[in-house]
């Protein structure tokens, strides 16, 4: 019951913030009186507008948000299904790390965007920017995997030792459920990472379809009405992804003690 | 006592940290079925000792043989309770106690009746489906007791087991203890520095010294019937032996 009381006023604290910000951006659109700063009324003309319409050529904005969501999955995907594995290999075979990390570490450090140019020369439509998303993703999925393998508890490994657990179940029972919560929260922060990615990507790549594409056409247009609801879309997708995963880990990882420092 | 078959051998042991000599020469046997109670000072290396048995760590001199065989976790039935609460925290209580047996590959059926069995003398069946961040620190500490019990494991080591616990949990804990023991008469090696844990639980005490640890001396306490009553002058002169053992290094 208290539990429940509890939600209820996180969610109306949350709309209630969201009407507060709602009220500074009118009070300050008002005070503007300008094509920059468009009206709440604006914006949702706007969003109507690229619903019922389309945008300037005629591509509605479902079809936006479908080619970047596809992207996002594709990109995002591979980083899990790489990341994951190398992480966990790596972290459990460290020699593995110590003796590749002088081609691993730096790659970490270029930027996505920086890979851009390059992903253009090299690749061709979709998988120009799945590869951007990947590299965006894959790093905090990789690096986070591999550093909890190395944190697993080592009194956890005695107990299974003592029974005489082979490494194999070692790897299995203990490695595994233990780095899990870890990999969730790379998986998160890549996923962050990856909306960065493909809108940065799909700014500068050649097609003209994608939630950065759009943001970029009305951006040539100074159309901020329509800027801003692909601004929020971004958002709001990366918050209910987010949200998503939260629900999920707070199933799948129901046995962890969340600290709280009230 | 003496006339009991020697279940487990500590020859010549010793372990070295580079310069520092922590266990020096250990000589002793344990017997079968035996509750020993090995005591001394808080840093004289009883758990460098569990670890060394265990062979958590490797020995630097001598050797610990289970049947005069050396200890192999494949092919001897080992338990170890450790000092801090172990329990696998993404593994129901359930599943935290049968994780012995499902490593030894028993059937399934054999796991139930036994976890069943267990649970109920540790009196644990009603948290059963409960994960470890759910129950008290003296249950989870009887969780670790359960899962060692449950594979009857040929030598049982308890490192300060209870040392995290407040005085009545521990002796609610330490009743259920002695029951199990009674019941499944296995040979434990119980690692404490409280001494009187050490005269309210076992057969026979083993003193150690200060660093570097040896055997000072053996106290018997196997004529004292279960439970004991720590008021009992036997009880408490036990208790004063030992203390003075500990006290005149």
């Amino acid at each position: 019951m208290e539990g429940r009381k509890e939600q209820l006023k996180s969610v109306f604290y949350n709309l209630l913030s969201i009407a507060v910000a709602a009220v500074f951006w009118s009070l300050f659109s008002a005070w503007q009186q300008s094509p920059f700063f468009p009206s709440i009324a604006q914006i949702w003309k706007a969003f109507i507008g690229l619903i019922t319409v389309g945008d300037i050529e005629g591509i509605g904005l479902f079809s936006h948000i479908w080619a970047s969501l596809i992207r996002i999955f594709a990109g995002f995907a591979a980083a899990c299904v790489l990341g994951i594995p190398l992480g966990l290999a790596m972290g459990l075979w460290p020699k593995l790390y110590k003796r590749t990390r002088a081609i691993i570490e730096p790659i970490r450090f270029i930027p996505p965007i920086a890979w851009i140019p390059m992903a253009i020369v090299m690749l061709v439509g979709f998988s120009r920017y799945a590869f951007l998303i990947w590299l965006g993703a894959f790093f905090p999925i990789f690096i986070t995997t591999l550093l909890s393998v190395t944190r697993v508890n080592p009194l956890h490994v005695n107990v299974v030792k003592v029974f005489g657990a082979k490494r194999s179940y070692i790897i299995r029972k203990i490695v595994i459920p233990s780095v899990l919560p870890d990999i969730a929260t790379g998986m998160r922060v890549g996923l962050g990472i990856a909306w960065m990615c493909i809108v940065a990507a799909e700014m500068i790549g050649g097609e003209m379809v994608g939630i950065g594409r759009l943001i970029l056409k009305y951006a040539e247009l100074i159309r901020m009405g329509e800027i801003i609801v692909g601004m929020l879309i971004i958002g709001v997708i990366g918050f209910i992804m987010n949200e998503i995963f939260i629900i999920i880990e707070a199933r799948i990882f129901r046995w962890r003690s969340e600290v709280s420092i009230d | 006592m003496n006339q009991r078959k020697s279940k487990i051998q500590v020859r010549d042991l010793s372990k070295h940290f580079g310069s520092l000599v922590v266990l020096d020469q250990m000589n002793f046997d344990i017997y079968d079925g035996e509750f020993l109670c090995i005591v001394g000072p808080t840093g004289c290396g009883k758990t460098t000792f569990c670890n060394v048995v265990t062979s958590l760590l490797p020995c630097t001199k001598g050797a610990v043989t289970l049947e005069s065989e050396p200890i192999d976790f494949k092919k001897h039935n080992v338990s170890f309770v450790f000092q801090e609460p172990s329990c696998l925290p993404w593994r129901t209580v359930w599943d935290n106690v049968k994780i012995g047996l499902e490593i030894k590959g028993y059937p399934k059926k054999e796991i139930r009746e036994r976890v069943s069995e267990v649970l109920d003398l540790t009196g644990l069946t009603r948290f059963k489906d409960f994960f470890p961040n759910a129950i008290s620190a003296g249950m989870k500490q009887r969780v670790g007791i359960a899962r060692a019990f449950v594979t009857e494991p040929d030598m049982l080591l308890m490192d300060e087991p209870f040392g995290q616990l407040d005085t009545s949990t521990r002796f609610h804990i330490e009743n259920s203890l002695v029951q199990l023991w009674q019941k499944k008469k296995q040979t434990v090696i119980f690692v404490t520095h409280n001494l009187e844990e050490a005269v309210y639980l076992s057969e026979r005490i083993l003193v150690c010294t200060q660093k570097p640890t040896k055997i000072k001396k053996e106290v018997y306490v196997g004529h004292l019937d279960h439970p004991r009553n720590i008021a009992d002058p036997e009880f408490v002169k036990i208790r004063r032996e030992v203390t003075d053992l500990v006290r005149w290094w």
